[in-house]
């Protein structure tokens, strides 16, 4: 009798813990932040933005443009930390705020120029937010570039987060834009987002016109000198900072025909790597870069040339080999001459190879940085030719 | 004989190493890392050496007693009054680190994941589970390790390969030059506290179905654990760099949540939750089996189990006791605690016992 009611007890205290936990979230009671906007408010104060997924739009819908309803709603306030900023929003989102599935973090531009490092902590200290988030630099607000929507995706966030996955251009996630924050050897670089033209929807043609569409796109690269944002790469500086950077690469690389002046071929980037060598003799810096690239050619204007020819195929591969330290060099020269700053982490290259003559030189690098000289040595294949080896729409 | 249980030599070697790894997997990089930078990794094989030379002490110490547990040899080593006195402070010791570990466990779960949980939950429900475990035994609870044992290693291995692409191996170099021998040593003290609490194999042995197997589990086990500290701290460093992984206080939460793969794999730290909650078990049943036995001998009681209720609210009371705050626990890990823990009862007492035991002669009776 007294071990069934002691059995008896411990069924009911387990009821009381199996029902739930203290920290219980339902999906019905969250606001999903999907992408979050950091700008900087007048009297040093931030202003946070937030883009909220309305879940009952994203239920609606089986198929994809099923919902009519708006999918986003963004929602925006301001305050001394960006944690007074959730406090204040709080009061207006019916909701728990919860961050964990953000893909997007923005920082405006005038944010940006006044020193990131102030606003990027709570992101780090709080659990919920991911280190895996894209981290991006707006041309202008923070706000508006959040307050755009998608044609494809259901939120602008997650569109953009997709282009940003993509790799077209530079990207980085939360976790790396803090190793480069806290890195000596390199300053920070984010992606830089725009807001353009994206074409248009077409209408019923009966009832209304094809509506023009405005939304984001990555831009190029902002480059920061220390925490505070400096000024910008275009699309072409970035794709030659992609390559001496090493960073993951795809893309396309266009490059005029050798034989047939005026026509250009393009070749898919299906594999490069990138090392780069610092060499130091005590006076000056040298470094030595050895970018690796394969690729297929998807493309070719000119008629007479062949990738089955061995020695034209060397020049096509000489041709890209060249175009790829053009844009490299387009990207150095930016970062040397006109910005002074060592966005390529070649700092830590060399540190790494010279931790003591490092010491000496750290505090000055960018100097350094830019008075140094530097070397390419391109070694680039053309691996495949599509489903073409010649051209066959010519005459004979 | 108060506990009858044998383990053989595989089930003790899995034993001591859940009893280290999950409260080092997640407390010893962040010290470390800050420490010695990307040169934490030398400090942790100096640790593992420092370890298997206490492991060595201890099962050298334990051989020469055969079937007594160290709160027993103390008093023939010592006599009878000191070594009740020095078998008292043992009993008091395995408390205190028993009460260390809850509260570890405690406030990482409150910390990483149920902010809004209080503390006392997590703990007083883990203490019920360990207090039912050690009431059943040795054998029990060795036996469940058997299953939690491989979860845990399993769960590293595949989360550091699933975090290779985050990982760049560049982060660890230089090599020595840049922090030099002094942070490296420095850096070496806390991963080595953890590690030489191999020591538990003092109390163990007598339960051991090959006694003579002591050496091997000593060394086995801690370079099973050393190896995946390593393996965690290489890939903390390789995925975080130097200057970031210092700043985290679980480093090993933070290289699992920035896993993402093909956009569907990801969010898998819950693995690490599963791996603390089940080898906290463990770690802390071994804590407390030894505060129980030990209590038992020293009171020279037949049975242990009336002792398990009262070490058990002791335990819960001294954890809560002990320290203010997570903050609070995590610079007295990573200050006071490793030289205290290595000069005296998870070293230093050790080595003046067995330096004791040879002046004096004693070895207990053969079997």
């Amino acid at each position: 009798m007294r071990n069934k009611l002691a059995c008896l007890a411990l069924l009911v205290m387990i009821a009381g813990v199996l029902g739930g936990c203290w920290s219980r979230k339902e999906m019905s009671e969250l606001a999903i932040v999907l992408g979050a906007g950091v700008d900087s408010a007048p009297g040093g104060q931030v202003r946070l933005t937030l883009q909220l997924a309305r879940t009952s739009a994203f239920m609606a819908g089986g198929d994809g443009g099923g919902g009519k309803e708006p999918s986003t709603w963004v929602i925006s306030d301001t305050g001394e930390t960006i944690a007074d900023v959730q406090r204040k929003l709080s009061a207006k989102i019916s909701r728990h705020i919860y961050w964990a599935h953000d893909v997007i973090l923005v920082f405006g531009e005038e944010a940006a120029r006044g020193g990131i490092r102030k606003y990027t902590n709570f992101f780090s200290r709080e659990l919920q937010p991911r280190e895996t988030m894209w981290v991006m630099v707006a041309r202008g607000e923070a706000k508006d570039i959040l307050e755009t929507g998608s044609e494809l995706e259901r939120t602008s966030a997650q569109d953009i987060g997709f282009l940003a996955r993509a790799r077209t251009g530079f990207s980085v996630i939360f976790k790396d834009f803090i190793i480069m924050l806290a890195s000596k050897g390199g300053n920070p670089i984010a992606t830089m987002v725009e807001i353009v033209d994206r074409g248009v929807i077409s209408g019923d043609i009966a009832k209304d016109k094809p509506t023009k569409r405005k939304g984001v796109a990555l831009t190029g690269t902002a480059v920061f000198d220390d925490d505070k944002l400096v000024g910008w790469l275009n699309m072409t500086e970035t794709r030659g900072l992609l390559w001496l950077k090493g960073e993951v690469l795809k893309g396309v690389i266009t490059f005029p025909s050798l034989t047939e002046p005026g026509r250009e071929l393009s070749v898919n980037i299906i594999r490069g790597q990138t090392e780069v060598e610092p060499q130091y003799d005590g006076e000056s810096v040298r470094f030595y870069v050895n970018i690796e690239v394969e690729g297929d050619l998807i493309e070719q204007q000119s008629v007479h040339e062949s990738v089955l020819e061995e020695h034209e195929r060397n020049g096509m591969e000489k041709e890209m080999a060249r175009e790829i330290e053009g844009k490299a060099r387009l990207a150095l020269d930016k970062a040397q001459g006109e910005y002074g700053l060592d966005i390529f982490d070649f700092g830590e290259a060399f540190r790494r190879k010279y931790p003591r003559e490092w010491e000496k030189l750290k505090d000055r690098w960018n100097e350094v940085f830019s008075g140094a000289g530097v070397e390419f040595a391109v070694d680039s294949h053309i691996r495949r030719s599509g489903l073409q080896g010649r051209r066959t729409s010519v005459p004979e | 004989m108060l506990e009858g249980g044998k383990i053989n030599t595989r089930q003790a070697i899995a034993l001591m190493v859940t009893m280290v790894l999950p409260t080092a997997f997640l407390f010893v990089t962040s010290v470390t890392g800050h420490l010695a930078k990307q040169d934490g990794w030398i400090s942790l094989l100096l640790s593992i050496f420092t370890a298997l030379l206490i492991g060595w002490v201890a099962v050298n110490l334990s051989l020469r007693f055969p079937g007594k547990t160290l709160f027993q040899y103390v008093e023939l080593i010592l006599g009878r009054w000191l070594g009740k006195f020095v078998a008292f402070l043992y009993v008091l010791w395995y408390i205190h680190i028993n009460a260390l570990i809850i509260r570890e466990y405690g406030s990482f779960l409150v910390a990483a994941f149920m902010p809004e949980t209080p503390i006392s939950v997590f703990m007083l429900l883990i203490l019920a589970i360990s207090a039912y475990a050690v009431r059943n035994g040795l054998e029990v609870f060795t036996r469940v390790n058997e299953i939690i044992f491989p979860l845990i290693l399993v769960t590293v291995i595949v989360t550091s390969a699933l975090a290779t692409p985050e990982m760049d191996l560049k982060r660890l170099q230089p090599v020595f030059v840049e922090n030099g021998p002094v942070p490296i040593l420095k850096a070496a003290f806390m991963p080595a506290a953890w590690m030489s609490e191999i020591v538990m194999l003092a109390v163990l042995s007598p339960y051991l179905t090959q006694i003579k197997d002591g050496y091997k589990i000593a060394a086995t086990s801690t370079l099973i654990t050393g190896t995946f500290l390593i393996i965690s701290f290489v890939g903390g460093i390789a995925t975080f760099g130097p200057e970031v992984i210092g700043g985290w206080l679980f480093p090993a939460l933070n290289s699992v949540r920035v896993i993402h793969l093909a956009n569907f794999l990801e969010r898998l730290e819950v693995t690490v939750m599963v791996v603390w909650v089940a080898g906290a078990l463990v770690k802390i049943s071994v804590f407390y089996w030894a505060a129980v036995l030990g209590s038992a001998q020293w009171l020279e009681l037949k049975d242990y189990r009336p002792l398990v209720l009262p070490v058990g609210i002791i335990l819960f009371a001294t954890s809560i006791m002990l320290h203010d705050s997570i903050l609070d626990l995590f610079v007295f890990l990573g200050t006071a605690w490793p030289p205290f823990a290595l000069t005296t009862f998870q070293g230093g007492f050790l080595l003046l016992l067995l330096a004791a035991a040879i002046i004096r002669g004693k070895v207990g009776k053969r079997k």
